[in-house]
């Protein structure tokens, strides 16, 4: 469980996270989602103690990260750097780390495994190693302590097709296995297929905070755009569609029909013999709709409330 | 990929606190890391060479004054110990810099995020960064008094003396010098930062303010100059009596690293990682 209560950090003038409140509550896999700039990584550096909010309280497990003695054993995380020193292996990486909060030593071997790395590959010093290899490494960091919560800033970064559906996999079996999961990304589409619930940042305020499948339901719903030749035609057209219950709307040079389907408006053009140069249907995606909610985040920054937009 | 569950099933209801103290955990660490990149190797013989070329150096000196027609440069028979504790003027910079890179290392690759993430207590971080660099370099210090007085004994010839207790007592003094002065450097570049500018910062403390100071040979800017960490730590090193005994040299120089020390917590404490 991850607490964050009114959680604010200021640099200078800029407002990276800006009020937010929110849990994130264990045995689901949560998405963290804003666009570059959000305040994702800002935030999670909140929790682990490393930035100092300017106001309010990141908790983990009801804790103050700093005030924790063996943290690795509470919560693992991966952030966008690797942490690795340049000319430090691997696998005295995550010895030391494993040293420093009492993890046996053979739990190194157990999490390189984990995460597919051979010992060739563990005993490259940081700087040779490929952005997938760093991003499987700090991830093997994050487990060494077997920990009820994690955090993982981009894990999908750098990583190939096999390490992403890993990456999904994985972290559907860490949530499933009870733990706290909170992974950032910028791509909705990249967690349409992990995560249970969103967390939505805009300019470090939080914009929405539900199920994944609400905020699916809720996007705007799929439509035919149709253009024609002759406005009239086509608008006689529309007048027919609205009336058998569509929801018709002109757009650049045509119109967008709702309710519809493309077969219909088709067999409907053909009948009135209406020529039509383009019908096509158009499905937003999800990535439009968190788009949409992050537009909105923008314009509506100076409002005075952190704004749950659901 | 692997099926195995990331759970240690016996872990999984009980979760037992994990054994030992953070601070031990964190001095393990801390091992580990300085031994795992090469550079730390590198430092140890740079040390090495140092120690060597300096006091075989100053051997020479010292045998050359007594030997050539200027009677104002005799120093008759010296203590080798009266050599090594020369050599570390220079030598002592070499040894700083293990104590600098400790961390200023850690911040130039973003591993301090680690670090922190590991053991969150910053002033158990840092104690446990200065025990380690204490006993580095304070072992260091022994192996270079050894070898500054072994190759110096036998350049002095005639010249020289070592006398056994009273070495081990000189080289034991340059062991605790260095472990002081290497501690000092650790905790300044806890609080700057940067590994040029804590070195700038050190060879203004340790070298050019008080020659500047003693420079004018004026009594109040001599007895200044004496308050700074490198005039102490001669003052230490030479058994001197006056202006204060060696005793309050080696207080002064500890006091130094314990307010560079206390001074390094508190900006690790107050600034973001
Ligand atoms: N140390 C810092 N000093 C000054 N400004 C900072 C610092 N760290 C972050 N910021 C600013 O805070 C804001 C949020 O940055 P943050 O890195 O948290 O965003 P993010 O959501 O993780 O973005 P991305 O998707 O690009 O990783 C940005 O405007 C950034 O420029
Ligand atoms: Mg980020």
């Amino acid at each position: 469980m991850i607490t964050l209560r009114a959680l604010t950090k200021r640099f200078g003038d800029v407002t990276a996270v800006d009020d937010l409140t929110v849990d994130i509550r264990p045995g689901q896999v949560t998405g963290f989602l804003g666009p570059n700039g959000a305040g994702k990584s800002t935030t999670m550096r909140m929790v682990l103690g490393l930035d100092r909010p300017t106001a309010g309280q990141a908790l983990v497990n009801g804790r103050d990260y700093r005030t924790l003695r063996h943290p690795l054993h509470e919560v693992g995380a991966l952030l966008d750097a690797t942490g690795v020193h340049p000319a430090r292996s691997g696998v005295a990486h995550l010895r030391a780390m494993a040293r420093s909060n009492g993890v046996p030593a053979r739990r190194v071997t157990e999490v390189l495994d984990l995460v597919g790395l051979d010992a060739r590959a563990a005993g490259k010093p940081g700087r040779a190693l490929s952005l997938g290899m760093g991003q499987r490494l700090g991830i093997a960091g994050a487990l060494l302590g077997d920990p009820p919560v994690l955090l993982l800033d981009e894990p999908v970064n750098g990583l190939d097709p096999d390490g992403v559906r890993w990456i999904r996999g994985f972290t559907r079996r860490l949530a499933d296995e009870g733990r706290t999961v909170l992974v950032s990304s910028h791509l909705m589409s990249e967690m349409q297929q992990t995560a249970d619930r969103v967390v939505v940042l805009g300019r470090g305020r939080l914009v929405a905070d539900a199920p994944l499948a609400e905020l699916i339901a809720a996007r705007p719903a799929a439509s035919v755009r149709v253009r024609g030749p002759e406005p009239a035609a086509l608008a006689a057209l529309g007048d027919r569609l609205a009336a058998e219950g569509a929801t018709v709307t002109a757009a650049d040079g045509g119109m967008a029909v709702a309710g519809s389907t493309a077969g219909r408006v088709g067999d409907l053009a053909y009948e009135m013999g209406v020529r039509l140069h383009e019908l096509t249907p158009v499905a937003p995606s999800l990535e439009e709709a968190f788009l949409e909610l992050t537009a909105d985040s923008v314009e509506y920054a100076a409002g005075p409330t952190g704004g749950d937009t659901r | 990929m692997t099926a195995q569950s990331t759970l240690d099933p016996a872990r999984r209801t009980t979760r037992p606190a994990p054994a030992g103290h953070p601070l031990a955990g964190a001095v393990a660490a801390e091992w580990t890391k300085l031994w795992s990149v090469r550079s730390t190797w590198w430092t140890l013989l740079a040390a090495v060479l140092t120690m060597t070329a300096t006091s075989v150096q100053l051997a020479i000196y010292a045998r050359n004054g007594n030997t050539d027609d200027d009677p104002a440069n005799d120093s008759g028979v010296v203590d080798v110990g009266e050599i090594v504790a020369g050599s570390l003027e220079l030598t002592q910079y070499v040894v700083l810099a293990l104590g600098l890179f400790a961390i200023t290392s850690e911040f130039a690759t973003g591993t301090i995020r680690t670090t922190l993430r590991c053991t969150p207590s910053r002033g158990r971080v840092l104690a446990a960064k200065a025990s380690v660099v204490g006993a580095v370099t304070f072992g260091l210090g022994l192996l270079l008094g050894t070898v500054g007085a072994v190759v110096a004994r036998p350049v002095l010839g005639e010249w020289g003396r070592a006398p056994l207790g009273g070495t081990v007592a000189d080289v034991v003094a340059c062991a605790a010098y260095l472990a002081l002065v290497g501690v000092l450097a650790l905790g300044l570049a806890a609080a700057l930062r940067g590994a040029v500018l804590t070195l700038t910062v050190l060879f203004a403390l340790l070298m050019i303010v008080p020659l500047s100071l003693q420079e004018p040979d004026i009594t109040v800017l001599t007895r200044i100059a004496d308050a700074f960490p490198g005039v102490a730590g001669n003052h230490f090193l030479a058994g001197d009596t006056e202006p204060y005994p060696a005793a309050a040299g080696l207080l002064l120089l500890a006091a130094w690293t314990a307010t560079a020390l206390a001074l390094g917590r508190w900006a690790l404490a107050r600034r973001d990682a």
